[in-house]
């Protein structure tokens, strides 16, 4: 035995996929420790289904590494890989009851009946599932068959969730509900989670750290609060936050940037705005704004009356300073 | 709505006539179809009481017919399957080339490859038996097998397959619980072209086989005889005919729900 501490968790080594000429993924490295819950967002065609599917050994990387608590898996055959996975239609199998959707994969591999019995019963308690427990999903509401997706991923008890949108074929409420259930379900555990969305409030709720991507290449990776106080370049500003970060056109070879909650009324003076757009939210109020630099955003206190033209101003402190040509943020 | 309802019957008319037809002919004596004048009288059971007193009888035919039938079903899905499923995994090129050339193979007028399968018969020293005859059948019917069951296939989302797979599931693991289950429908109505092909089939079972034991129904009918030269048995050709017709009415009841259902598989997601 070595003395030298296996890096546990899962970690990615310049991963790259090329399909023809084009690079859907270009040299990704991170690494997602035992517990922890890594967000991967950005816009569609961004790569971040793809590094799941990598992950997942669903498709082959054409550079790259893969390790799982230490072990290279690159080139291991998914069957052997261990990870539990949630589809984002959740494929479940259509023609079996939710019990037997859960215990296929079990009794193939042969493990002791009596097991399976009690691993599928603990699980589908924990979901609140037992009384589906005889139903085929075309039976289910979409919660319920989401869930279902979510316990056959459990129930194996895998090295590695992977979950890829797994909510976004359910309404907002649901959405909201099963965000706090999922946290509790999955973040905490011994395996790592990677979960992939394109919502970035669904991203900032669920995860420990977000890594942010845009065109096969990582912009950021961090803690929520790390991506929105000091986002890397424009791009991961303008991502994260809503509603949309302001930008101001380019000066001396640099974009200045202010969070529309950072706008306030100046008494006189000022950038002048105009309302187009008030939409009241009860607490706060978000407000569209004319401006010589376009449309701006801006929220406020839903109780402060606003004349209908004003001088807007921010606190320099608050402003994001970003370089002309890269679009880093300068500090 | 009252003209939907004619053109039904129109349409039922149309395609249930002759069958209906065939039914009346082999209920009646030879003397009353002939005769000018419609009556009530010369209603018989003769006509089947003959074919099935024949020597050998005729549920002989029938069921020399049901065993290449079933035979030539099994042998081409227990190949078409593993097919369809391997043709589905090829890269998108590769599928096209090979369907076309599936297409090609499957149109292809069959009849013109009977004495090329009637040398090979006798080569291999297959003529006069039964189950041989599955063999060309078979051939003949996979083409459009393998074409069917790969649309099939292509219409199951790939995640199921993938979710298994993550699963631990084998290759035959995933195929024989997974996807077979999901394709049950196609299979079906595949499986009952396979049987009815095989069920019409006329040349080839006409040069291979020449013991009267071993005929299959097509050729049985067409060698019902009258009792002279000169006399044409419609009746006794009529029966044959219902007769024969029974089976595939019972296969197509039962089968009826799972073969609409395979064939508008994948119209709507």
């Amino acid at each position: 035995m070595s003395g030298v501490q296996r890096p546990q968790g899962l970690v990615l080594e310049g991963l790259e996929r090329r399909v023809g000429s084009n690079l859907v993924l270009d040299g990704l490295n991170l690494s997602v420790a035992p517990g922890e819950c890594l967000a991967l967002l950005g816009p569609s065609g961004c790569g971040k289904t793809t590094t799941l599917r990598l992950i997942a050994g669903l498709d082959q990387p054409s550079a790259g590494r893969i390790r799982l608590d230490g072990d290279d898996i690159t080139r291991q055959p998914p069957s052997r890989r261990e990870v539990g996975m949630v589809f984002q239609s959740y494929a479940l199998y259509p023609h079996l009851t939710v019990e037997r959707n859960l215990s296929l994969g079990m009794e193939l591999r042969g493990l002791p009946r009596e097991r399976i019995a009690a691993q599928i019963s603990s699980v589908l308690e924990l979901l609140q599932l037992e009384p589906q427990r005889r139903r085929r999903p075309a039976e289910l509401s979409g919660g319920q068959r989401q869930r279902v997706a979510l316990a056959r991923a459990l129930v194996r008890q895998p090295r590695l969730f992977l979950l890829d949108e797994p909510m976004s074929n359910l309404d907002a409420q649901l959405r909201e509900d099963l965000r706090a259930e999922l946290r509790l379900l999955l973040c905490g555990g011994p395996q790592p989670v990677v979960y992939v969305t394109h919502d970035q409030q669904e991203a900032m709720g669920l995860a420990d750290r977000i890594a942010v991507l845009h065109q096969g290449r990582l912009q950021q990776i961090g803690s929520p609060r790390e991506l929105y106080d000091q986002p890397a370049n424009l791009f991961v500003a303008g991502f994260i936050g809503r509603p949309r970060i302001n930008v101001l056109p380019a000066e001396a070879g640099c974009i200045r940037a202010v969070r529309p909650e950072h706008l306030e009324p100046l008494a006189e003076g000022g950038l002048p705005a105009r309302v187009l757009l008030r939409e009241w939210q009860g607490a706060s109020q978000l407000l569209q704004l004319e401006t010589p630099h376009g449309r701006w955003r801006m929220v406020c206190d839903g109780r402060v009356e606003l004349a209908e033209s004003f001088g807007l101003g921010w606190p320099p402190a608050r402003e994001l300073r970003f370089e002309a040509g890269s679009g880093r943020r300068l500090h | 709505m009252r003209f939907r309802r004619l053109a039904v019957l129109l349409v039922l008319l149309w395609s249930l006539l002759p069958l209906l037809w065939q039914l009346y002919t082999s209920l009646r004596t030879g003397s009353a179809l002939i005769s000018p004048q419609p009556g009530l009288s010369g209603w018989t059971l003769d006509n089947y009481r003959q074919i099935l007193s024949g020597d050998p009888p005729f549920w002989r035919f029938l069921l020399n017919s049901t065993v290449v039938g079933l035979a030539s079903t099994a042998l081409t899905l227990l190949l078409a399957i593993p097919c369809a499923y391997g043709l589905q995994r090829q890269p998108a090129r590769t599928r096209a080339l090979l369907s076309g050339a599936l297409l090609a193979a499957a149109v292809f007028p069959y009849v013109l490859l009977f004495l090329a399968l009637l040398e090979l018969a006798r080569r291999f020293g297959l003529a006069n038996h039964l189950l041989a005859l599955s063999l060309p059948y078979a051939g003949l019917t996979l083409p459009l097998a393998v074409l069917l069951l790969g649309a099939a296939f292509r219409d199951l989302p790939p995640e199921l397959e993938e979710s298994a797979l993550l699963e631990g599931l084998n290759t035959w693991q995933r195929l024989r619980w997974v996807l077979l289950p999901l394709i049950a429908p196609a299979s079906a109505s595949t499986g009952l072209l396979v049987f009815l092909f095989s069920w019409n089939e006329y040349p080839i079972a006409l040069t291979w086989i020449s013991r009267q034991e071993l005929l299959t129904l097509p050729i049985a009918i067409a060698r019902i005889a009258g009792s002279s030269v000169y006399t044409v048995p419609y009746g006794a050709f009529a029966a044959a005919t219902v007769l024969g017709s029974l089976p595939l009415l019972a296969l197509m009841v039962i089968f009826q729900k799972p073969i609409v259902a395979g064939l508008t598989q994948g119209a709507v997601k």
